[in-house]
């Protein structure tokens, strides 16, 4: 893939390989669009009513026999592109240089280390678990970022449903917000709702809380139209709506569309759920918390230090979990460093190491860690051997990833890699492992069978095994 | 040429599988094919959530449904010696432990120790578990005793046979084998035994499989019949009398036929991809003639719009994208000269066989020659990979998924991995190299590549089309053989599928639904209506718009979507209209066009519309990267992201997303003043009700009712010049579900 990037016309803005900039390319092009989401008890009745139910998706086979729910919510911080396990979690200091990288290592709070470029994250390894040990399958970006996302690999026959969706399918709402939010908008092509209804897709922001004047898309009553005027065409329409109902056509279809309206309503005109997309009552001190004005040590082609937006856009996580919303996918930054990892690693590790540990304290502070699972995933690792470029390749066979809260253990490192990062060197943990202990803990069983096409069942996550090493 | 087969799909059962005997008796060694094989076929062992899932269950894997019996004896008798099968303590067997639950088992119990199936695998052990020998007879058919049961109402009973034909010309009974299964459990139920119960009126459809086929029978539960008076509506044209056939057998009362001002909102949205103006709506209602609503449809037929819905229908079809990353061959430049040949063919009325033959036959420049696109745009790869190449080809001009053949025999239909492997063929020798400028491939078949090879074996499998014994002959380009047996006036797959699509655009949903999962277990809901309009298509000579007209001029399409007691529950028998939410691109155009606004699309000139609008990407087109919905609006109203070719990529679920665009959006938000359309009707009409009329008029195509006026009227109240207050009912018209939706 990397060969022939080359070839590909203006990506000269981007770092990463072609596959990836592809990734990334896209959710730019996005911007500025919703997915849907939607109701999953309604959907279910609207087609019990019509007698379609048994050839939906929505029938489950299995009754899910698991724990009580720890976690309330998930926040999974997602760092596209292959995050070096060298250069955060699981570094190499006794490695030739060729494999340690240029990094040297900060003590951790329990006594272990991690690379120098996570100082904040290290005075918080009391409170967080890290697996160095995690097993993934394909060194490729698409098929690994729907492998993480979805617990699958993709195949020609099944499109499979992300994390996000299962999770508002088997919980629904908590309160008013959607159960399901990206931040700022859906990573790649991996959001998807697969063999599930469309309304189980992720609610995307498709703004960035980071940029100055954030504001939702199409998520607020426009300036010139007082609230009497919105109530005005709230009656209006009211009595439009009446026509179509008189004719008793399909009423689950006009319920249905009834319901999102009335689910609009109450967005827009909601105080609370109004609230919960601003930052409004946030402290100064919060922002610096999570750090706000951190900057990396690398200047922008302005010659310019440049903030990354990440604090906002976990403040804005933590909002909607505090919200009720269930899922929240929050992406940050361009890992893909086939060239001078190094760069790479100062431009944009600062802002994230105080984002992860202001993230972590203020959850605590609040006393909602407990019930928060705050989840740092990338869809792989990259090479133990730096290459020709001073950069890693991708590495599907070992990499790292951090979990916090929602009934993870506080201050315990999981697992370990070989002596130079490259292979599990005991308690190997497959991805899917993780993914159903993420469900366990949001008291989903995560070998509940859901059914595709009417006929075919499906495991939420196959094979998977739940890592009680790292459970409170 | 190759074999080409008058074929019905959903009738046709699959070709020679797993054989079963005839009954053997108690003193004879059970053959492992005849006997064996079907014992873990009936309980269940191989199926696709036990043994047979791809990786198998708990370290055991078995062929899905059978299809390997070598691979499965292996696996059984000899992969760990003496523990699946122990010759030396037969009762020891873990395939016997397991299957009466003397040992965990994740699949529970199965049999009883004193059932049949029981001694079958027992009897088949203590003879030392011998494969067979020599050549062992085969499951030529199966029947059921039955094709049809009517019942008079629900908890009503009765029961099926199910009768295998083998090779060696005899029969067996096989219902104590064969393993069943209900369509619409809602209707009628099938238990172990083949007996069919009664539960709710309505039509489904029950089958049963055994070895490797599975046939069907239709199932209808009447409604009482007290009260009952069939109408005896009036037939417009033939597919009035097989829908009323239909409806009339099943005790379906019809809706009565929708009144004009619908009709033509419905038209104009089906045929031009707009609502009707209010000049046309003016012009069509005072019109006296009794044929105004053929010649409507006539006028309609002939604009370059309805060419134009076409085109965009296409093109979502064959996954037309624009990019910039020359090796996957989907330049932006190759894209519009795919998708403008799309349009000439269309706007030409070009028959679809011919056009279709083209596509399959092309070679040459990416960039010259349009029709050869579909060679990259069904890919949207870097590679030239035959297999993906083959699903979506099947899928779309056939309607058949044949992927699932690619690791096992279709487990609901007849496709076998010899039709998916000898099919791909077809598509191995295709290749592209470099044209003269950077940008340009050139696509061109190279007959000395090797054919696929098959998974289990590793034979090469020669280009074969389905359903075909013998592969088509070799040395040329296979494709000509390829275009010649698809687009056959004989081919009924080829024109059931294209006359079914067409079919589903008008009417909401296809006579087979999904229109592009053509199997045996998913049969049409009116087969008599299908096999007209493949018919009508064929005798038309593929003319698109001769079957359009025929369907429009229907009274089925005309009904109305107010139900009656009769047929309120009815979704499928096109009983009455359905509530379809407008295209994506349909709709943008709407408000457009109603609000008198115009709207831009990314790489489109200014006053382009949506529906001749594709997706433009600024590199590549892979679809790991997609989806490529092109726009913003696109994506929320679920327009096909051309990502595959499925149906289904087309949505039209509502989503809350659609219902906050609509209400403070910028699509509607930003059009309601400033096209000046309630302005300009202040200024005009001298009273509020005139000005609520025209302003009914412009979006929903209707006067309001009564009750609406007075409503809408007291809103107005005082300020009767007030334009807020106006804009406020234009953007209620423009949210209700009405706008939204063709009904």
């Amino acid at each position: 893939m990397a060969s022939s990037s080359s070839s590909r016309s203006g990506r000269a803005d981007h770092r990463g390989c072609v596959g990836y900039r592809a990734l990334t390319r896209r959710q730019a092009v996005q911007a500025g669009t919703f997915g849907g989401l939607g109701i999953s008890l309604a959907d279910m009745l609207r087609l019990e009513a019509r007698g379609e139910a048994s050839t939906e998706a929505f029938q489950t086979t299995k009754a899910g026999a698991t724990g009580p729910a720890k976690a309330l919510s998930v926040i999974q911080l997602h760092l596209g592109g292959g995050f070096p396990q060298h250069e955060s979690f699981d570094p190499k200091p006794e490695a030739p240089v060729e494999y340690r990288g240029s990094f040297g290592v900060v003590k951790t709070k329990n006594g272990d280390v991690f690379s120098d470029n996570l100082p904040k994250t290290a005075e918080i390894a009391d409170k967080i678990a890290v697996v160095r040990s995690v097993v993934g399958k394909v060194p490729d970006h698409g098929l690994a970022t729907y492998h993480l996302f979805k617990g699958y690999t993709p195949t020609a026959v099944i499109d499979y449903p992300a994390m996000g969706s299962i999770v508002s399918h088997e919980l629904g709402r908590r309160g008013e917000l959607p159960p399901y939010i990206a931040i700022p908008n859906n990573p790649g092509a991996v959001g998807g709702t697969g063999f599930l209804s469309s309304s189980f897709g992720p609610f995307e922001l498709n703004a960035d809380p980071g940029n100055k004047g954030f504001k939702v898309r199409d998520f607020s009553i426009p300036d010139g139209v007082p609230l009497d005027r919105f109530d005005r065409r709230r009656q209006a329409r009211a009595i439009i709506q009446e026509r179509i109902r008189d004719l008793e056509a399909d009423p689950s279809t006009l319920d249905t569309m009834d319901e999102f309206y009335s689910q609009a309503y109450t967005l827009l005109t909601s105080k609370d759920a109004q609230k919960a997309f601003t930052f409004d009552g946030e402290s100064e001190n919060t922002f610096k918390l999570y750090g706000s004005d951190t900057t990396g040590s690398v200047k922008g082609p302005d010659n310019q230090y440049h903030k990354k937006g990440l604090a906002e856009r976990l403040i804005m996580a933590r909002r909607l979990v505090e919200a009720g919303t269930r899922f929240v996918t929050v992406t940050y930054g361009s890992w893909d460093s086939h060239v001078d990892v190094r760069k790479n690693c100062l431009d944009q590790m600062a802002p994230l190491d105080q984002a992860i540990a202001g993230l972590v304290n203020d959850l605590d502070q609040r006393g909602l860690l407990d019930t928060t699972l705050f989840w740092v995933t990338s869809e792989f690792g990259r090479t133990p051997k730096v290459n020709g470029d001073s950069g890693r390749d991708h590495w599907a066979r070992n990499y790292s990833m951090m979990l916090a809260g929602g009934g993870i253990a506080r201050g315990v490192i999981h697992g370990a890699s070989d002596s130079t990062g490259g292979e599990p060197a005991r308690d190997a943990v497959p991805l899917e492992d993780i993914q159903s202990t993420v469900y366990n803990l949001l008291g989903i069983d995560a070998n509940k069978e859901l059914v595709a096409f009417g006929t075919r069942p499906i495991e939420i996550i196959k094979d998977g095994t739940i890592v009680t090493a790292i459970l409170a | 040429m190759a074999l080409s087969l008058p074929i019905r799909p959903w009738l046709l059962v699959a070709v020679l599988a797993t054989a079963a005997s005839a009954e053997s008796a108690a003193t004879e060694v059970p053959s492992f094919r005849q006997d064996v094989m079907p014992v873990l076929f009936r309980a269940g062992c191989n199926a696709g959530t036990c043994h047979g899932s791809a990786r198998g269950k708990d370290g055991f894997m078995l062929s899905l449904f059978g299809y390997d019996a070598k691979g499965d004896y292996e696996r059984i008798v000899t992969e760990i010696p003496g523990r699946r099968v122990n010759t030396a303590v037969p009762e020891q067997s873990l395939l016997l432990l397991k299957a009466i639950g003397a040992v965990p088992h994740t699949g529970g119990k199965l049999f009883d120790k004193d059932s049949d199936l029981y001694q079958t695998l027992l009897r088949w052990i203590e003879a030392d578990a011998p494969d067979d020998e020599g050549v062992v007879p085969q499951v030529a058919d199966v029947t059921l005793s039955k094709e049809s049961i009517v019942f008079e109402k629900a908890g009503a009973g009765d029961s099926l046979r199910v009768t295998a034909k083998l090779t060696d010309g005899t029969s067996r009974d096989v219902t104590s084998l064969a393993r069943f299964f209900s369509n619409n459990p809602s209707v009628a139920t099938i238990d172990a035994d083949g007996v069919v119960k009664a539960t709710g009126p309505g039509d489904t459809n029950v089958f049963a499989r055994f070895s490797r086929f599975n046939v069907g029978a239709e199932v209808i539960v009447l409604p009482s019949a007290e009260g009952f008076v069939w109408p005896n509506p009036l037939a417009n044209n033939f597919i009035d009398t097989l829908v009323f056939d239909r409806l009339h057998k099943l005790r379906i009362i019809p809706s009565d036929v929708c009144d004009d001002e619908t009709f033509l909102r419905r038209i104009t949205l089906d045929l031009a991809a707009r609502p009707p103006t209010t000049e046309e709506y003016h012009a069509f209602m005072s019109d006296a003639a009794p044929d105004k609503r053929a010649k409507k449809i006539d006028e309609l037929l002939a604009s370059d719009t309805f060419a134009d819905i076409w085109t965009t229908i296409w093109s979502e079809h064959l996954r037309i994208i624009g990019g910039n990353y020359a090796p996957v061959a989907t330049h932006v430049k190759a894209a519009e000269a795919f998708q403008e040949w799309v349009r000439k063919q269309m706007r030409s009325g070009r028959p679809l066989n011919e056009f279709v033959a083209d596509m399959v036959t092309a070679s040459g420049s990416n960039i010259s020659n349009g029709p050869v696109n579909l060679y990259t745009m069904l890919l949207h790869k870097p590679r030239m990979e035959p297999k993906p190449l083959a699903a979506d080809f099947s899928q779309l001009f056939l309607g058949v998924q044949i992927q699932c053949a690619e690791c096992h025999n279709h487990p609901f239909d007849r496709w076998t991995m010899d039709d998916y492997y000898g099919f791909v063929s077809f598509f191995t020798g295709i290749k592209r190299k470099n044209g003269i400028e950077p940008r340009e491939r050139r696509i061109y078949f190279d007959t000395s590549v090797e054919p696929a090879k098959h998974l289990v074996d590793g034979r090469p499998m020669p280009a074969k089309v389905l359903g075909a014994i013998e592969p088509v002959p070799g040395g040329d380009d296979p494709r000509k053989a390829l275009a010649q047996w698809l687009t056959s006036p004989d081919n009924e797959l080829f024109s059931i599928n294209l006359a079914n699509r067409i079919w589903a655009q008008l009417l909401g949903r296809g006579v087979i639904d999904p229109v592009d999962d053509i199997r045996v277990s998913n049969p049409p809901v009116n087969p008599a209506l299908l096999d007209a309009v493949s018919r009508r298509l064929v005798e038309a000579k593929f003319d698109l718009r001769s079957l359009v007209r025929d369907i429009c001029n229907s009274r089925v399409y005309q009904l109305s979507s107010k139900p009656n007691a009769s047929n309120a529950a009815d979704t499928r028998q096109f009983s009455h209209a359905h509530l379809r939410r407008l295209r994506a691109d349909t709709l943008i155009d709407s408000i457009v066009a109603v609000t008198n606004v115009s709207r831009r699309f990314d790489g489109f000139v200014d006053g382009t519309r949506a529906i001749d609008v594709y997706p433009k990407a600024s590199g590549t087109t892979e679809v790991e990267f997609g989806p490529y919905h092109g726009d913003s609006f696109f994506h929320t109203f679920g327009r096909a992201s051309r990502s595959t070719v499925a149906a289904r990529e087309t949505k039209s679920e509502p989503t809350l997303s659609q219902a906050l665009h609509m209400a403070v959006g910028d699509s509607v938000r930003d059009r309601l003043a400033s096209g000046g359309v309630v302005k300009k009707l202040i200024e005009t009409k001298s009273t509020p009700e005139d000005i609520i009329d025209e302003l009914f008029i412009r979006s929903l195509s209707r006067r309001p009712t009564p009750k609406e006026m007075t409503a809408l009227r007291a809103l107005v109240g005082e300020k009767v010049k007030d334009q807020a207050v106006y804009e406020d009912i234009f953007w209620s018209l423009l949210n209700s579900t009405e706008f939204l939706f063709n009904y």
